[in-house]
């Protein structure tokens, strides 16, 4: 490849001092090949970027084109250093140039070519200091930490001196000596000589692709010596050079469709690995690359399934050393709600194309055995019998409407409906949630339970789906029993407006089942789910959920649906609606507030007095 | 002696001073020349990297005008009026100058000079002790209590608490987007006396501690069903000015640094404390102490490297500055113990 040449870091750091000699060289950059007899070319772009949003035209730094030797073309004197200054309100004045690579020599002096590298110069406003005064770590590194990427597979070369030229030029009475400590068997080697650091083999990050050197650096100066070390890193940089494989050889997997034929439904998942690496952004131009296409000509299948594609990284440890690679997973989901009365068997493939990779095996094959079985819309074999006492009152619950397997299904809307042959004695309704699983009965009109000429009705209950227009039928008796007891003056409507228990058990009130509403009495302490409260019915309300019929008027368990205000201690439920828990005992005046409160003050009522003391 | 009046946005000195760029975009389009080029720059910049513009003749004419105008020095202030205006005028120049891929992005801010001993001094008025006796008592709890005894502190305190704990459906946890909404109003216009001790609080033990890492409601404004790429996380950060600007502020400040003793930019733990806070009100980015551990801080946004792949290095070098950086740990720590930095005048 043309613009194959690399550099082994993103960004370099020199410092600069007011008045240092126009030849003071700065820095060394270094390239590194993509392939055998490539030249490196460096140029440097014209223009300094200061702060931010200025630039200025570059007069004094210049690079030579074939060592990558940044140096002053010209020497900086106070004016420069305050014009460069302007603007920057950093405690440290930075600069900022772009440097390029090419394999070519640069014919014009253009700004834009995809390799460059970053020279950031610290701009100290002082001259430059006596060699005596620097430290060690002064004197050996730079601020920046030494870390570098190397690609895999590309050929052997120098990457990084350690001696600072700066440094050098300025304090060549001293002896600087660096060594670099690594373990036996790795990659690198020290000249030192140039103290230029080298790779001497080709890497491959799959075998390996951190390697954890420490670079040492001696100074001497008469009889005084001082030792520096520090780390010294090499990341290995990933290519798509390993095709995608099955994880136990698995490439087949059953796919069933029965009760859940909900579009969007993951029916079954197929696992593809690969050693190399895939960023997880951008998402969509890692997913392009590695693509997952059902192979049909079937335009049903099409527009029925589709496939996702999600990708986790997961290590593997080749020889010991961990190296990140990609696990692959696609999922075969409904594309739509699959019919009760489909039925058929099939093969689907999908074929996984890592784009990238060059070779041979670069694609995978993946098999779905697709089973998609019919359900039966039926009642259990039974006819449903419910008995409702006559003091029952209006939204009181008495049972529920299921088919076969009715909790199981999804995608699958059935509506329940009852159709009654005596409609004089029509007492009951059904009424359905919006998951359409099962049919709720509920007492519609109490009138009718207290006649006594109604004493068992019939019903006639049809299931039907709306998808196929499947639908069922089953016979529903409801036995009225008990005798009418006799109604108790001035109880409210709601038996949650009671707040003791006495009050409570006397009263009927919406939605009880046997006449008298019942009282729940709680056990925890402090802010509880179990708190005391008086209830049409314990097993449906509180319950955490408002369901159909409750919400239907809010006088019936406001428990579960109240919206309005809380005064107490309490927790409000799912979607701000009811009383997930409360303090001591809680009661509530439907469309007003409810309260929950502890009953320790026995006063009956607090008048204007007592409020004014408060 | 009183000199001749001298022109908006240049001390008698013939300095600049730096205005702020609602103010600044007031002077420039007051100035036809300047103002004919404002908009000439920003069409330059429609779309179009500092590469291809500065090769354009006109655009690098544009530029170099506007160099002299104070549009380019402008700063904003945080929780100014239009704050959304002025750091929107400061990205409308400064983000098609910048390559958009630097690491590190200059905060648009004005810096700050007040010091954490200022807020110290205050902070002892109001509590009535100094806050670095009596040891044995729950930091957290103690700055819970201050908050409340102030009515403004209070109010906007239960105000988030309540936003960012309201159940909204059995999938939906809360509505994220509200929650920061009103944690950023709690940063904004709360006195950092109040914010500061909340988040920054010493513990000793873990329950303090758990209180200080709840702080933010993090099971709203922090977790999230998964953890994002940090690199990711920043992109989207990026594409906000609000978001950019905080995370620029915090990366001017808080940026660890060798050349200090405290490693904190020019010594001033006041400035890293204040961009965190910064970050926090509101967006993804949003930081947070990922345990109640007593021994040892960690602070990170909620993302990780995993999926980086060849960036991973960049990856983790970003996530360091939250989980590994000793100028925010020092600087919580310092105000957590009372103690600032000591500058000779």
């Amino acid at each position: 490849a043309a613009f194959g040449l690399y550099f082994p870091r993103k960004e370099y750091l020199e410092n600069v001092y007011l008045d240092q000699p126009a030849g003071t060289p700065l820095l060394r950059i270094h390239a590194l090949r993509d392939s055998h007899g490539e030249v490196a070319h460096f140029h440097l772009c014209q223009n300094l970027v200061i702060s931010r949003a200025r630039s200025h035209e570059n007069h004094w730094f210049q690079i030579r084109e074939k060592t990558g030797l940044l140096y002053l073309s010209k020497s900086l004197d106070r004016d420069d250093f305050n014009m460069l200054s302007v603007g920057n309100w950093m405690p440290l004045s930075k600069v900022m140039l772009y440097v390029f690579l090419s394999s070519h020599p640069f014919q014009e002096k253009e700004c834009d070519s995809a390799t460059r590298t970053t020279v950031f110069l610290s701009l100290i406003n002082a001259t430059a200091p006596a060699c005596s005064s620097l430290t060690a770590r002064q004197l050996c590194f730079t601020e920046m930490d030494l870390s570098f990427h190397i690609k895999e597979n590309k050929p052997p070369g120098t990457f990084h001196q350690l001696q600072l030229p700066s440094v050098h030029h300025l304090c060549q009475n001293l002896s600087i000596t660096y060594k670099l400590l690594a373990a036996e068997g790795m990659p690198f080697r020290y000249n030192e000589n140039t103290t230029g650091v080298s790779v001497t083999q080709r890497l491959d990050r799959e075998e390996r692709e951190r390697y954890e050197l420490i670079a040492k650096c001696t100074v001497r100066e008469g009889f005084r010596e001082m030792q520096v070390e520090v780390p010294f890193l090499v990341n290995v940089l990933d290519e798509d050079d390993s095709p995608p494989f099955l994880p136990n050889g698995t490439d087949t997997a059953d796919a069933v469709v029965e009760f859940n034929r909900k579009e969007g439904t993951v029916l079954a998942t197929l696992t593809v690995y690969d050693a190399d690496t895939t960023p997880i952004y951008p998402l969509e131009s890692s997913r392009k690359k590695y693509t997952g296409t059902i192979i049909t000509d079937d335009p049903w299948i099409s527009e029925t399934f589709r496939v996702e594609h999600i990708f986790n990284e997961i290590h593997f440890s080749p020889n010991g050393s961990q190296v990140r690679g990609t696990q692959h997973e696609y999922k075969l989901v409904l594309n739509k709600s699959i019919s009760v009365t489909e039925h058929r068997f099939f093969q689907l493939d999908v074929l996984v194309n890592d784009t990238e990779f060059h070779g041979p095996e670069r694609s995978v094959m993946l098999h779905f055995n697709v089973s998609i079985l019919p359900v039966s819309i039926q009642f259990p074999n039974m006819t449903y019998q419910f008995t409702v006492n006559r003091n029952a009152e209006r939204f009181a619950q008495i049972g529920k409407i299921c088919i076969e397997n009715c909790m199981k299904f999804r995608g699958v809307n059935i509506t329940y409906k009852l159709q009654s042959p005596n409609v004089s004695c029509y007492a009951v309704s059904i009424l359905q949630g919006r998951e359409d699983k099962y049919g709720s009965l509920y007492v519609n009109d109490s009138s009718v339970l207290r006649r006594p000429e109604c004493k068992e009705i019939q019903y006639t209950v049809q299931a039907a789906d709306k998808q196929s227009r499947k639908h069922t039928k089953t016979l529903l008796t409801i036995v009225l029993e008990g005798t009418l007891l006799k109604k108790e003056e001035d109880c409210p409507d709601s038996c949650a407006v009671s707040k003791h228990r006495a009050e409570c058990e006397e009263c009927g009130g919406l939605g009880v089942l046997t006449g008298r509403c019942q009282w729940r009495q709680g056990s925890g302490k402090g802010i509880t789910t179990n708190y005391s409260t008086c209830t049409p019915s314990i097993k449906t309300c509180p319950d955490g959920t408002c369901d159909v019929i409750e919400s239907k008027d809010p006088s019936v368990c406001p428990q579960d649906c109240t919206s309005v205000n809380i005064i107490g201690g309490h927790g409000k439920g799912i979607g701000n609606l009811g009383i997930k828990s409360g303090h001591g005992i809680c009661y509530c005046f439907p469309r007003q507030n409810c309260y929950c409160e502890k009953d320790d003050i026995k006063e009956q009522l607090c008048d204007d007095v007592c409020k004014t003391v408060i | 002696l009183a000199g001749p009046p001298s022109p908006p946005g240049q001390d008698p000195h013939g300095w600049r001073v730096p205005v702020d760029c609602v103010r600044a975009n007031e002077l420039c389009a007051a100035e036809p020349s300047c103002s004919s080029r404002y908009r000439t720059l920003r069409q330059c910049l429609a779309g179009r990297d500092r590469n291809t513009m500065l090769a354009n003749k006109e655009c690098q004419a544009a530029l170099e005008v506007l160099q002299e105008s104070p549009l380019y020095d402008c700063h904003c202030k945080r929780g100014m009026k239009k704050e959304l205006q002025c750091l929107q005028i400061y990205w409308s120049i400064h983000l098609g100058l910048t390559e958009g891929e630097e690491f590190y992005e200059a905060s648009p801010y004005e810096p700050v000079t007040s010091r954490l001993s200022d807020i110290f001094r205050l902070a002892s008025i109001f509590s009535g002790m100094d806050p670095t006796t009596n040891s044995k008592s729950n930091h957290c709890l103690d700055a819970a209590k201050a908050c409340n005894l102030n009515d403004n502190c209070k109010r906007l305190r239960s105000g988030y608490i309540s936003t960012c704990s309201k159940e909204i459906s059995a999938t939906e946890h809360c509505s994220r987007r509200k929650c920061h909404k009103a944690l950023r109003q709690f940063f904004d216009r709360v006195p950092s006396e109040y914010t500061y001790r909340l988040l920054f609080c010493s513990c000793k033990d873990q329950a303090c501690a758990e209180r200080r890492r709840q702080t933010i409601v993090p099971s709203c404004s922090y977790e999230d069903k998964e953890k994002p790429n940090c690199l990711d996380l920043r992109n989207v950060c990026r594409t906000d000015h609000l978001c950019r600007s905080r995370l620029a502020d915090f990366h001017t400040n808080c940026q660890a640094s060798f050349q200090s003793l405290t490693s904190c930019p020019g010594d001033n733990y006041q400035a890293c404390l204040g961009s965190y806070a910064g970050l926090i009100a509101g967006f993804d980015m949003t930081p947070n102490y990922v345990d109640a551990s007593t021994t040892s801080i960690t602070i990170s946004p909620w993302c990780s490297c995993k999926g980086s792949g060849n960036m991973e290095e960049e990856c983790e070098k970003f996530l360091r500055d939250f989980t590994e950086n000793p100028c925010l740990r020092n600087a919580i720590q310092a105000f957590g113990n009372g103690t600032d930095v000591n500058l000779s005048p």
